[in-house]
């Protein structure tokens, strides 16, 4: 594949320590450690995704996100030690694909690249299986007909009942569901002290599905009340 | 020694026993609540026997006791007689003595009335240096006994007809009588014209006889001859017999030949005559003598049959006298429904009775004379008063003794705050409306109420003034009248400086009318300050009283304003200080970390990939303390958001410890749960809030002790009156480590292990504990021994409300 990959960072070590990641993964590497050099990069063609740290010197991660967004349609992943839910925020809303905290998990932040890399690749199909019954959410999508679940256009592999906890979720995209309703929908009985079945079955489904199944970005736990599948946006 | 240490031993042990067993019967007890059923109904009914036993058994001592001591200390009646001889009381002595008296004076004088004895001789034998005389007359008192000529007896009696005994032609023939003067019979009662049915006591129902002859006086009573004289000497109160032959006692000269027979019956009759009105009248002096001697005896009798039955009715009481506790207790319960007013108008009805029975005049005289002057003997005075005030009515002193008992019984059994009180309700009545009114009051503006008050106070003022010109005026037109003194001179000047003192008044008190919005003013601009208004200052014109103090509070407002800008800047340096900290050190540690990951990747000797492998792990380790700093350093500050929602606790718990389910399998741990089935709705940020019990858990689960057991309850304290309902959960587990006294594990780094070798941050309760205050929970750890309690504590959310939408 060879997708080339610009990783911006103002520390030389960090950007040299993703790019040797990046690069036994099979990617190529440019290297940039400030917003403009960055945006001397953006421009090229071979770059396929860009990973940038948000706190640079001469023009920041955000500012020149905002810039390549304006002149290029391409995954932005923002790698940032802000790690508050506002950050967060800011990021994405500023035109990120993806969030991802420093100090980063090297395994995850190759799956997140990974993921950005098929979804952008695979975009025209997505649109092209946009028929009936298919729903999206973010990097998954469910066709209901068929009952099958994809993360990134590959098909996860699901059990009958995980299977049964990913249909109900899906067509109730944001919905709170409290345990036992959950069981009471999934196996068709009144569920009494159902909690850690449902969450085995969760955690399962996470572990198939997230990029990182501790802090999962879809299938979330909303404690004191229940479970539920996060709306994220195309 | 040794034997005495021995000898101890098993005494301690048997109380250990003992000391078991009743522990044992303690906890058994509850159990065997049924059997207990038919013993409490056992004791209802001892606890009535022994009230009224208590009851009846003081009511009947008292009473007995008071009425005797009544007779003695009023000396009413007679002396009690218990042989039943009626002619062996004092009363029958003196009753003959005084007739024999009469006989005396009616030989020698033929009236009743002037007989006397004369030249009583006192000695007092025990006064020592000889004889000594004393001269004492006595002059007999006219007695109701009337002059009894043999003819006129007759005729007193006429009217009316004795009763059993024919006195139509003898008259009161209890006592029958010959009275000689010199050998010749001057009076009698009797058929017979000579002494000798007398001398030969051979009178039929007739059997006390007394002989009055030569100045000396014998009696035989039942045909035996009676001691009269004793040792010779009369010694008032004592000797029995009040008749002249003592030595010191003597007749007087014109005596001298008088001889008196008498002859007594045996059982006196009594009669009667009838007026002429047609009332009967009775008569009959030793009748009434032995009439009182018996009713004495029979008086007493009752009362000390009383008396006994009383003791008898006390020892029941002893016997049940803790079941009557019960009884009492019972009663008191009653009673405190009661106002306490009753019980004074209940003790007013016996005090009425008492004073009714005018028992108190005894008492009044002696308050009398103390009051015009103390002398100690009036001390003596004041207790007969007192016990003839208090005995006068028995009935009513009883009834005000148990009027008080139960007055105490009430206050002894009902704490002050539980009895009723007609006027402590009404005062506290009063008092709250007055306060009502006042509140009322406060809430209109104070320099209305100022300017009211001042208002009041000038009218009050010119008022005064008003009138006290008219009285001047009048004074004055007065003092022309007549000549000027010096006191007048005074007067008119005293009068001037009131005059001035009032104008000044009322000056002052119109210069003060501004005063008042000055204050509300004042008032106003605190309470905007208080509001948080820093901007606007206090603008009060320069001659305004409170311009000063206006002034005051303007810098005050500038030095908060200043402060809170300083405030807020140093809070936003504080966050951003911790922020750009924590961004400063998670920029190494990502490079760190990258590389070690490298490492671990790179084929390496077994001893450097070790190496790699602990940096890698001490990194992560790293990781977490930086990532839990800076959430506490957050919390700290009042910087961590929350996203409050309505959740339920319950299910909270049950993720949460769902979620941890693989770590708490594997620690070897039981997690013993008491979580209720319905929902426990409290309104927090349950992402906060899993942190909390995530690391409540962990922590139990980190340094509890192997195998041992983990508490996990949630219990909900139902919603007062005045209180909100709170739940409350608590995490308890024993503690693998001993766990130091006096650590604060809430505190940043604190650990119950020193060493701080495990993998823990030491922030996890610190979290825990910010986290659950940032929820507006609050969290508190109890250690005792090696007994480790988390305890998280949140308000419920307010159920019935919904319930009501």
């Amino acid at each position: 594949m060879n997708e080339c990959i610009l990783v911006v960072d103002d520390d030389p070590e960090i950007v040299n320590a993703i790019a040797i990641t990046l690069e036994r993964e099979g990617w190529q590497v440019l290297k940039a450690y400030n917003g403009m050099e960055a945006l001397d990069h953006a421009l090229n063609p071979e770059v396929r995704l860009i990973l940038i740290d948000v706190m640079m010197p001469r023009l920041d991660g955000l500012s020149a996100l905002i810039r390549i967004r304006e002149r290029r349609n391409l995954p932005v992943i923002v790698l940032s030690a802000k790690s508050e839910d506002t950050d967060k925020i800011l990021g994405l809303s500023m035109g990120a694909d993806d969030y991802v905290t420093k100090p980063y998990n090297p395994q995850e932040l190759v799956a997140r690249v990974r993921s950005q890399l098929r979804r952008y690749t695979l975009l025209g199909d997505i649109h092209t299986a946009e028929r009936e019954g298919v729903l999206v959410n973010g990097r998954l999508t469910y066709d209901a007909s068929e009952r099958v679940l994809r993360a990134d256009g590959d098909v996860v592999k699901l059990t009958a009942t995980e299977t049964k906890i990913v249909d109900l979720l899906f067509r109730n995209l944001g919905r709170v569901f409290p345990a036992e309703e959950l069981y009471r929908r999934v196996w068709n009985e009144e569920g009494y002290a159902c909690e850690n079945t449902v969450m085995v079955h969760i955690r399962r489904i996470r572990e198939k599905v997230e990029l990182n199944p501790k802090e999962p970005d879809y299938i979330k736990v909303v404690w004191g009340i229940g479970y539920k599948m996060e709306r994220h946006g195309a | 020694m040794d034997t005495k240490w021995n000898g101890t031993e098993p005494e301690n042990g048997g109380e250990v026993e003992h000391f078991v067993a009743a522990q044992v019967r303690q906890t058994i007890e509850p159990e065997t609540a049924e059997e207990t059923a038919p013993k409490r109904r056992g004791q209802a009914a001892g606890a009535v026997i022994g009230f009224l036993a208590f009851v009846i058994g003081v009511s009947l001592t008292l009473g007995s006791l008071g009425a005797m001591a009544e007779r003695r200390l009023m000396q009413r009646g007679a002396e009690p007689d218990w042989s039943g001889d009626w002619q062996n009381t004092q009363e029958f002595r003196d009753e003959v003595s005084s007739y024999l008296m009469e006989f005396l004076s009616l030989g020698a004088t033929g009236t009743t009335g002037n007989a006397w004895y004369q030249t009583a001789e006192a000695w007092d034998v025990a006064e020592a240096g000889g004889w000594r005389r004393q001269y004492t007359e006595i002059i007999l008192k006219d007695t109701a006994a009337e002059s009894r000529p043999v003819e006129g007896e007759e005729e007193a009696l006429t009217a009316g007809e004795a009763e059993g005994e024919n006195a139509y032609r003898t008259g009161d023939q209890n006592v029958l009588y010959l009275i000689m003067q010199d050998g010749h019979i001057r009076y009698k009662n009797v058929e017979a014209d000579s002494a000798k049915p007398f001398r030969d006591q051979s009178l039929e129902g007739y059997n006390f006889y007394l002989t009055y002859q030569d100045g000396k006086a014998s009696i035989f009573k039942d045909g035996v001859e009676l001691d009269v004289y004793g040792d010779g000497i009369y010694v008032s109160g004592k000797s029995p017999w009040f008749i002249p032959g003592y030595e010191n006692l003597q007749a007087g000269e014109w005596l001298d030949g008088a001889t008196v027979y008498m002859a007594v019956r045996k059982e006196p009759a009594r009669y009667w005559f009838q007026d002429s009105g047609g009332g009967r009248y009775y008569y009959g002096r030793m009748y009434q003598v032995a009439q009182r001697a018996e009713e004495a005896r029979t008086f007493y009798i009752r009362q000390l049959v009383l008396l006994g039955l009383g003791a008898l009715w006390l020892c029941v009481w002893l016997a049940f006298r803790r079941e009557k506790k019960l009884a009492d207790a019972k009663i008191a319960s009653w009673t405190g429904r009661l106002w306490e007013e009753v019980w004074v108008l209940l003790a007013l009805i016996p005090l009425g009775w008492l004073f009714a029975a005018d028992g108190w005049q005894e008492l009044y005289w002696a308050c009398r004379e103390i009051w015009w002057g103390w002398e100690p003997v009036y001390m003596g005075q004041l207790a007969y008063g007192a016990a003839s005030f208090l005995l006068s009515s028995l009935p009513g002193l009883i009834a005000l003794g148990w009027v008080l008992y139960l007055a105490f019984n009430n206050r002894r059994y009902n704490p002050r705050e539980q009895r009723k009180s007609l006027l402590r309700s009404l005062f506290r009545m009063a008092r709250s409306l007055l306060r009502t009114l006042r509140m009322k009051d406060l809430e209109r503006p104070v320099e209305k109420r100022l300017n009211r008050d001042n208002g009041l106070v000038l009218a009050l003022l010119l008022l005064g003034f008003t009138c006290s010109l008219f009285a001047a005026a009048v004074a004055l037109e007065l003092m022309m009248r007549n000549h000027w003194s010096v006191e007048k001179w005074l007067l008119l000047l005293a009068g001037c400086v009131v005059e001035g003192a009032l104008i000044l008044s009322i000056v002052r008190t119109f210069r003060h009318r501004r005063l008042p919005q000055d204050l509300g003013r004042l008032n106003r601009q605190i309470e905007s300050i208080r509001a948080g208004d820093l901007s606007t200052p206090l603008d009060l014109p320069e001659d305004a009283d409170l311009r000063k103090t206006a002034e005051a509070l303007n810098d005050i407002q500038a030095g908060m304003k200043t402060a809170l800008a300083e405030q807020t800047r140093s809070e936003r340096m504080k966050v951003e200080l911790i922020s750009n900290v924590s961004h400063d050190l998670k920029t190494p540690l990502t490079s760190i970390l990258s590389y070690a990951e490298l490492l671990r990747q790179e084929d390496l000797p077994p001893a450097a990939a070790d190496y790699a492998r602990i940096i890698d792990e001490k990194a992560q380790r790293l990781k977490t303390m930086v990532q839990d700093v800076f959430e506490v350093s957050k919390a700290a500050a009042d910087q961590l958001p929350v996203s409050m929602e309505r959740l339920d606790l319950g299910k909270l718990l049950r993720q949460t410890l769902a979620d941890l389910d693989d770590p708490i399998q594997k620690s070897g741990l039981t997690f013993k749960t008491d979580l209720p089935a319905e929902p426990v709705m409290i309104d927090a940020d349950g992402k906060r809030l899993y942190r909390v019990f995530q690391n409540l858990i962990d922590n139990a689960l980190r340094y509890a002790l192997e195998g041992s057991r983990v508490y996990l309850t949630l219990k909900t304290a139902e919603r007062a009156a005045e209180t909100a309902g709170l739940a409350r959960v608590s995490v308890r587990n024993t503690s693998r480590d001993e766990l130091p006294e006096g650590v604060d594990f809430t505190a940043r780094f604190v650990r119950g292990d020193e060493s701080r070798t495990d993998g823990g941050s030491g922030l996890g309760l610190s979290i825990a504990s910010s986290f659950t205050e940032a929820c507006g929970g609050t969290f508190q750890v109890e250690t005792v021994a090696d007994l480790f309690t988390a305890v998280v504590t949140f308000p419920l959310a307010e159920t019935e409300q919904e319930a009501e939408r």
